[in-house]
């Protein structure tokens, strides 16, 4: 190795530099194009067996509300890249509680309503969480 | 040497740096999508998360054969076989499936371990205090008297022979809610494999269930609910692979009057929720139903008797908040536990 070393010409090593140059920076754009990844793009809501609405949330120019019926109601309120349920008026209000919903994974149920928003995917920092 | 080995060298640190930054492996095993799937069924919300061939077809039997524990086991719907109990306390045996059978036999097993911290005919204070109704209430202390007294795991009188069943009591109550989930958890796991399948991963209601490793070799990272924190929010993750993690806390279902939390973790012996300065206990396992049975009973035995007792238990770990956001964990979890930090604004104290 040291012998091939010293071989290599002055113009070599300066391809070599630029070729692993390279290599760095398409790396580089490959990691962080990975780490937006992990922000969830479509969610989902599901009341009961049914899914009700499918939203792409990288699609939202303005934010807006819509409301979900059934025992209780649900105000959802959708912005670009984020989800969350605004208003409930079911007793333990575990859905409101969830906050903003924004990466893979990410979950807010609101059960005496059977309503569920999830983030379609799978969370890079935890599998689920135990309540 | 010319411009083509330079080439070749370059190529050679190229895929050095590439097998190096670790990106290749890990990436490609976990590429393989895993079938999702999330269901209401036992009064929660039931997501898994299933890898591998077969994967749709046994979620759809664990779907199934969840519906089918709930609707045998249930307190908080008409029908089932421990209504049919309960009806008939104080006047006859009722002859019980195998499963239920074994859910209120591990029920009194916990009763008796726990020295009745846990009891498994906690029924009528569940009812009393309307817990699961819409209008929870602080009811009477001449009523929690009188309901106490109907609380005793030793009036379930058994016949081996006939899983014939009989509460002693007129008004006595089996409730099954502190491990029917747990359960669940056990037969989905079994389900699992019976498919064949070597990685899962379900979660009942916050009760959860790992099967195997994820597909990359490493262990699932469930995390631990920030017992003050939005729901979702956590404090900890614990890795695990085959085993099971439960965790009961004061946060789940409460309702306030005059600045006290009233929550659903009934001290079977006071009657009232239990008031031991825990917010949150959480029990690793191997079987869902003894975590799920565990993380309730040292909730209400509180942080210095439950972690004795679960000192006292092989293969049983544990993890404690107590309202000073203090977190303290068993011997066998210091090392495998990650924490947050202090930016959560929990403390973890490694030295008690």
């Amino acid at each position: 190795m040291n012998q091939g070393m010293n071989i290599l010409k002055k113009g070599d090593i300066f391809l070599v530099i630029i070729v692993i140059a390279a290599a760095l920076t398409a790396l580089a754009f490959y990691n962080w194009s990975r780490d937006k990844h992990k922000e969830g793009s479509s969610a989902i809501v599901k009341q009961g067996d049914v899914i009700v609405h499918r939203i792409n949330l990288n699609e939202i120019k303005e934010p807006y509300t819509f409301e979900i019926e059934g025992d209780y109601r649900l105000v959802v309120e959708v912005s670009n890249g984020s989800i969350r349920v605004l208003e409930a008026d079911c007793p333990d209000r575990l859905c409101v509680k969830s906050g903003w919903l924004r990466y893979k994974g990410d979950i807010a149920v609101c059960l005496p309503n059977k309503t569920m928003i999830k983030l379609e995917g799978v969370n890079d920092s935890v599998d689920g969480i135990s309540y | 040497m010319g411009t083509k080995n330079s080439i070749i060298y370059s190529i050679f640190v190229i895929v050095l740096i590439y097998t190096l930054s670790g990106c290749s492996n890990t990436d490609r095993l976990n590429r393989e999508q895993p079938f999702e799937r999330n269901d209401f069924i036992m009064g929660t919300i039931v997501s898994q998360r299933i890898y591998g061939k077969n994967a749709e077809k046994a979620a759809v039997k664990v779907v199934e054969r969840l519906k089918e524990i709930e609707e045998s086991m249930t307190v908080n719907a008409p029908g089932g076989e421990i209504n049919k109990l309960n009806e008939n306390s104080g006047k006859s045996k009722v002859i019980l499936s195998s499963d239920s059978y074994h859910v209120l036999k591990t029920g009194v097993k916990y009763s008796v371990l726990t020295d009745g911290a846990f009891d498994v005919t906690i029924g009528p204070l569940v009812k009393l205090w309307g817990i699961y109704s819409e209008h929870p209430r602080i009811p009477a202390q001449a009523e929690i008297e009188r309901v106490k007294e109907l609380v005793d795991y030793r009036d379930i009188i058994f016949n081996e022979a006939n899983r014939g069943v009989m509460l002693k009591k007129a008004g006595q109550m089996a409730d099954l809610g502190g491990i029917a989930k747990g359960f669940g958890g056990d037969e989905a796991i079994r389900i699992y494999r019976d498919w064949g399948i070597k990685s899962a991963y379900v979660n009942l209601g916050g009760n959860i269930v790992a099967l195997g490793n994820k597909p990359d070799g490493s262990k699932w990272r469930v995390g631990i609910q920030d017992p003050r924190g939005l729901q979702g929010a956590y404090i900890a993750i614990i890795p695990v692979a085959d085993k099971t993690v439960v965790t009961s806390g004061d946060y789940e279902r409460y309702f306030e009057e005059g600045g006290v939390r009233y929550h659903h973790i009934l001290d079977p012996r006071s009657g009232y929720p239990a008031r031991t300065k825990l917010i949150s206990s959480t029990i690793i396992a191997d079987k869902s139903i003894d975590a799920d049975a565990l993380s309730t009973s040292v909730f209400v035995m509180g942080l210095d008797k439950g972690m004795e007792f679960v000192e006292g238990i092989k293969g049983v770990e544990a993890l404690f908040v107590d309202e000073n956001r203090k977190i303290y964990v068993t011997d066998g979890l210091r090392k495998k536990v990650v924490f947050k930090g202090d930016e959560s604004g929990y403390e973890y104290i490694e030295k008690r």
